[in-house]
């Protein structure tokens, strides 16, 4: 019966891969046109900031491509999990600066928004620096794709919660909801555009973050942190931390 | 030519812009169908590139709207997506019908096939 439940799992496990590899294939499209196109209009005009643009593309789309096999690997147990205790500030700075160049070539501001009470948790560092990350990417592109003239704002956040600490990123978008979330985690790697309320991608960035999650025990949800909507996920607080 | 592009990804839009400005074109872009809508209004496009993944929006019920009103029926329109013409299912008598001359595959279209697909059409009188 083991055999059969571990044949399941990785029967499972073989197949979300498979579709997060079709929705990352899918997105990967974007950069690299970003990349061809800039190229084109680089021989003719200031070149400088088209190859910053490049530079730009290029960089974003393999990191994508990084996290998108951490994710994997997670999912289908091929690397080891070692938990450790972890103060967000310091994730939530890393992801800030890994997104800063993307936000600047989209004309967004990423914010972070770390209250001091919020106690350290238990977690795996790189794939929360990941799956954060994964998440602020799409959601530049989602805050930037609104139909409005002000400059776009992302905020990375974290607030306490009685089940724990929640993390997770946020913006002034409309159109996300639990129910959306939920079917387009049914679609994704089949649909072109599954989160279609938030992005015109395939948004992997998202389904990235919330395979790595997944490996951490905890789920990404839709969520409010104060007047901003976003996706998040809730972590245990590390209470070796809390004895110090 | 006045031009009215609806692209969703700003550092393409920008690219776009860019490219079909320095070719002498008048160029408005939009992040979505909504908004173009808006604008048709204010400034008649004498062409309008539109990619079909679009926040919100389908960009094919934007054809349909766009076609449902009386004075922007002959406002001819480019498909430039990620959408290839083989994956769009509608037939080539409903793109007619809904206005649309010409689609480009975005990955297999380079800028300079962009300005030359749009330097095919005058505007009409």
């Amino acid at each position: 019966m083991s055999e059969g439940n571990n044949s399941a799992r990785a029967g499972g496990a073989e197949n979300s891969g498979e579709r997060l590899f079709n929705a990352l294939a899918d997105y990967l499209r974007l950069p690299l046109v970003s990349i061809a196109r800039s190229a084109e209009l680089g021989k003719q005009e200031n070149a400088k900031q088209i190859l910053s643009s490049i530079e730009t593309s290029a960089a974003s789309a393999l990191r994508l491509i990084d996290d998108y096999l951490l994710a994997v690997k997670m999912n289908q147990g091929r690397l080891q999990l070692e938990l450790e205790p972890i103060v967000l500030s310091s994730i939530l700075y890393d992801s800030a600066h890994k997104l800063e160049k993307m936000a600047k070539a989209y004309n967004c501001v990423v914010k972070i928004d770390n209250p001091t009470r919020a106690q350290p948790i238990l977690g795996h560092r790189a794939s929360l620096l990941a799956a954060l990350t994964s998440l602020g990417h799409v959601f530049i592109e989602a805050a930037a794709q609104q139909d409005t003239k002000d400059k776009a704002e992302l905020t990375l956040a974290t607030h306490n919660s009685k089940a724990g600490v929640v993390a997770g990123v946020f913006a002034s978008l409309e159109g996300l909801s639990n129910q959306m979330f939920m079917q387009s985690k049914m679609l994704y790697g089949k649909a072109r555009v599954p989160l279609h309320n938030l992005t015109s991608d395939s948004g992997v960035g998202v389904f990235v973050a919330d395979t790595l999650f997944e490996a951490m025990s905890t789920r990404l949800r839709v969520a409010k942190h104060h007047n901003l909507n976003g996706l998040a996920a809730t972590m245990l607080p590390s209470q070796q931390m809390s004895l110090v | 030519m006045q031009l009215l592009i609806i692209e969703p990804d700003g550092v393409l839009a920008s690219l776009y812009k860019r490219a079909l400005t320095s070719a002498g074109h008048q160029v408005n872009i939009y992040k979505g169908a909504q908004a173009a809508i808006e604008s048709i209004d204010k400034n008649k496009p004498d062409l309008i590139l539109v990619e079909l993944n679009l926040p919100m929006h389908n960009g094919v019920e934007f054809l349909y709207e766009l076609r449902s009103y009386p004075e922007w029926q002959y406002i001819p329109i480019i498909i430039h997506s990620f959408i290839g013409p083989e994956e769009l299912s509608i037939s080539e008598s409903v793109k007619q019908h809904l206005g649309v001359v010409s689609h480009l595959y975005k990955p297999q279209t380079s800028l300079a096939k962009l300005i030359d697909a749009v330097g095919d059409f005058v505007p009409v009188a």
